[in-house]
């Protein structure tokens, strides 16, 4: 605090031209960054058009990294299916046998921390969950990786069910991880009782080939 | 064309001579910064899966997707643990010392540091709700969010009190504060740290920049101008953030709104039903049953949420219908804390739907607050900033006499 308010109470009104001038200036260059934003922003949540064809490089420039944003909550549709990730893992026992343990249904684990929780930690919520979709969309359906993201979300997916086996014990002492597997199971949400409509509630699988373990990382090392 | 005109000028004149909705800023910094603060106390035992260089996103993958797209964040600094540790906290404690509103605006830069340090560093982690503060932490930095309901007030009002007793007034903890952090500045700079995209770390350097100038021309200016000069366009900043806030959640709710309507599930009116039964969204199936056992109510609901969502930006045109559907859509997403498990998305959506609050509302919230903490608390009377600065806040003059309170050094 270096000034009375006295000094403050008079706003424009006791400017001279010359800091009028610089207001004048200040004004316009936000007016048109607020109005700019405000456009990008718009643009960049809008559906393809017209204009984000022609100039979506210059959109994603202004948006990306810190202004993007998605919130397309629950639509068109909300998602209607249960897609439960599961692993199971091969492991070198101490003994120098190579053991194949069954599935783990991760996303069981998930829902049941969940159940009865007012505070789901995001762990729970969205680290598996969000680290499959990652995985699915950078993918294709023979399980090729598209690009780095492609590279990065195998990285991800297999550091977490490698942790996942680990808080569940799935090797025994002395036990090595080195290869595990993942599998996604997707179930349709039962319909409505009130609903007269027919689906199957089979599950679907969709089995992800066998990855090796790094040794280092099968030790909780994954830098 | 000159009814044009006087519309113009004084479109000019209010958004200069003050920065506008003091207790709608001040209500969602406080309800941006408790949010993340919650989280991140919720999140405590779990921090080092979510954030930490050793979790499953680790901290070479993160280094990669980062030297990718360039995203600000203090974590990619160093891969030890100390330096994780020290982040957390401080993010923490700036949450903190921005809901008392304590040097808000710096506050709210290192609040802008912490929130973008965590959440870049793990991006797949986060959901709606951290988009939601993302954005907003940036846009905080640009308002005079401290004006009410916070110490900054209570200290203006105090040194003002002093000076009308002829006393000479000295802050010795602003240019402390900003000599310290522009000192880290300085040196994440000269080391090649902030070599990503470039908003974020020009943001920092304007920031301090600012408050230096804001110091001298206090201090040093012979006349009142450059002072007055600044002021005015910290009004002009802070206006302009307001504005991108409000168009931000119109923005979310159109949307959010919009693309339902495309959907076949909101169109036949069962969409509702449906994350109430996804394992990951139902942490209360007997009451997820319960709310769905009528196809009817299911319908209400679903295609209510769609008009409600669609119709609130127009609804901002006519103040009594805008304060309903206020109300119905903070009431839907408590209900949404609480039935899909998402209250941290809750929270953030709701303190960004206060911005729309009426300030006749938020005084008398403010009031309640002040008289439930004196009644809590009766020997803390003096240290109770909010009814004081009531009595203190703009509106009750008519006169803008506070708009200096956030930027200084």
């Amino acid at each position: 605090m270096v000034s009375a308010p006295q000094e403050l109470r008079t706003g424009v009104a006791a400017l001279s031209l010359r800091y009028r001038i610089g207001v004048a200036l200040a004004l316009a260059v936000v007016a048109v960054a607020v109005c700019v934003h405000i456009g990008m922003v718009f643009l960049h949540v809008a559906p393809s058009n017209t204009v984000t064809k022609k100039h979506g490089e210059a959109i994603d420039e202004w948006i990306y990294p810190e202004f993007e944003q998605n919130w397309k909550l629950f639509a068109p549709n909300p998602l209607q299916q249960n897609i439960a990730v599961q692993v199971r893992a091969e492991i070198h026992t101490a003994g120098g046998e190579i053991r194949t343990t069954g599935w783990y249904d991760l996303s069981a684990q998930d829902g049941r921390a969940i159940d009865g929780n007012l505070l789901p930690s995001h762990t729970q919520q969205n680290e598996l969950r969000r680290a499959w979709d990652f995985y699915v969309s950078t993918h294709d359906g023979d399980n090729r990786p598209s690009g780095l993201r492609g590279a990065l979300s195998e990285t991800y997916l297999r550091h977490i069910v490698v942790l996942r086996l680990d808080r569940a014990d799935a090797a025994g002492p002395g036990d090595v991880v080195e290869r595990v597997q993942v599998c996604s199971q997707t179930t349709n949400v039962r319909p409505p009782d009130w609903s007269e409509e027919q689906i199957s509630l089979k599950p679907t699988y969709r089995v992800l080939p066998w990855w090796s373990v790094p040794q280092n990382e099968a030790e909780g090392d994954v830098r | 064309m000159s009814r044009l005109a006087l519309a113009v000028s004084r479109g000019i004149g209010r958004v200069t001579e003050s920065a506008l909705g003091p207790y709608q800023t001040a209500v969602i910094r406080i309800g941006f910064a408790a949010t993340w603060l919650l989280f991140l106390l919720r999140e405590f035992p779990h921090r080092q899966e979510l954030y930490g260089p050793d979790g499953p996103w680790g901290w070479d993958l993160a280094e990669q997707l980062i030297g990718a797209n360039g995203a600000f964040t203090a974590l990619m600094w160093s891969d030890g643990q100390f330096w994780f540790e020290a982040v957390y906290v401080l993010a923490a404690l700036s949450s903190l010392l921005l809901i008392v509103g304590w040097r808000t605006r710096t506050m709210s830069v290192l609040f802008m540091v912490g929130v973008l340090s965590l959440q870049n560093r793990s991006v797949f982690m986060g959901d709606g709700g951290d988009n939601v503060l993302h954005l907003m932490c940036i846009y905080l930095v640009f308002t005079r969010c401290g004006q009410v309901w916070s110490l900054d007030a209570r200290r203006a009002r105090l040194a003002r009190a002093a000076r009308a007793r002829g006393e000479r007034v000295t802050d010795r903890t602003g240019p402390v504060l900003w000599g310290v952090l522009g000192l880290a500045l300085f040196a994440v700079t000269v080391v090649g740290r902030l070599d990503g995209d470039w908003f974020v770390p020009a943001l920092l350097w304007a920031v301090w920049v600012a408050q230096a100038l804001w110091w001298i021309v206090g201090r040093l200016a012979r006349t009142a101008q450059p002072r007055i000069m600044l002021d005015v366009i910290g009004n002009i900043l802070h206006n302009g953030a307001l504005l991108v806030i409000m168009t931000e959640a119109c923005l979310i709710y159109a949307t959010a709104g919009w693309y339902k309507i495309q959907g076949s599930r909101w169109q036949d009116g069962t969409a509702v039903y449906y994350p109430l039964h996804l394992d990951y969204f139902s942490p209360w199936p007997a009451l997820a049953d319960l709310l769905s056992a009528s196809g009817t109510l299911v319908m209400l609901v679903t295609y209510g949420t769609v008009i409600v969502q669609v119709a609130f930006p127009f609804t901002l045109f006519h103040r009594r219908v805008k304060n309903v559907l206020l109300a119905i859509m903070i009431t839907e997403h408590a209900v949404i804390a609480v039935v899909l498990g998402l209250p941290f998305f809750s929270l953030a959506m709701i303190a960004a739907d206060a911005v729309f609050l009426p300030t006749p509302f938020l005084r008398r919230l403010g009031d309640g607050a002040a008289r439930a903490r004196a009644r809590l608390f009766p020997r803390a009377g003096g240290t109770v900033p909010a009814q004081r600065d009531m009595d203190d806040a703009p509106e009750h003059t008519g006169k803008p006499e506070q708009t200096h309170v956030g930027f200084r050094a």
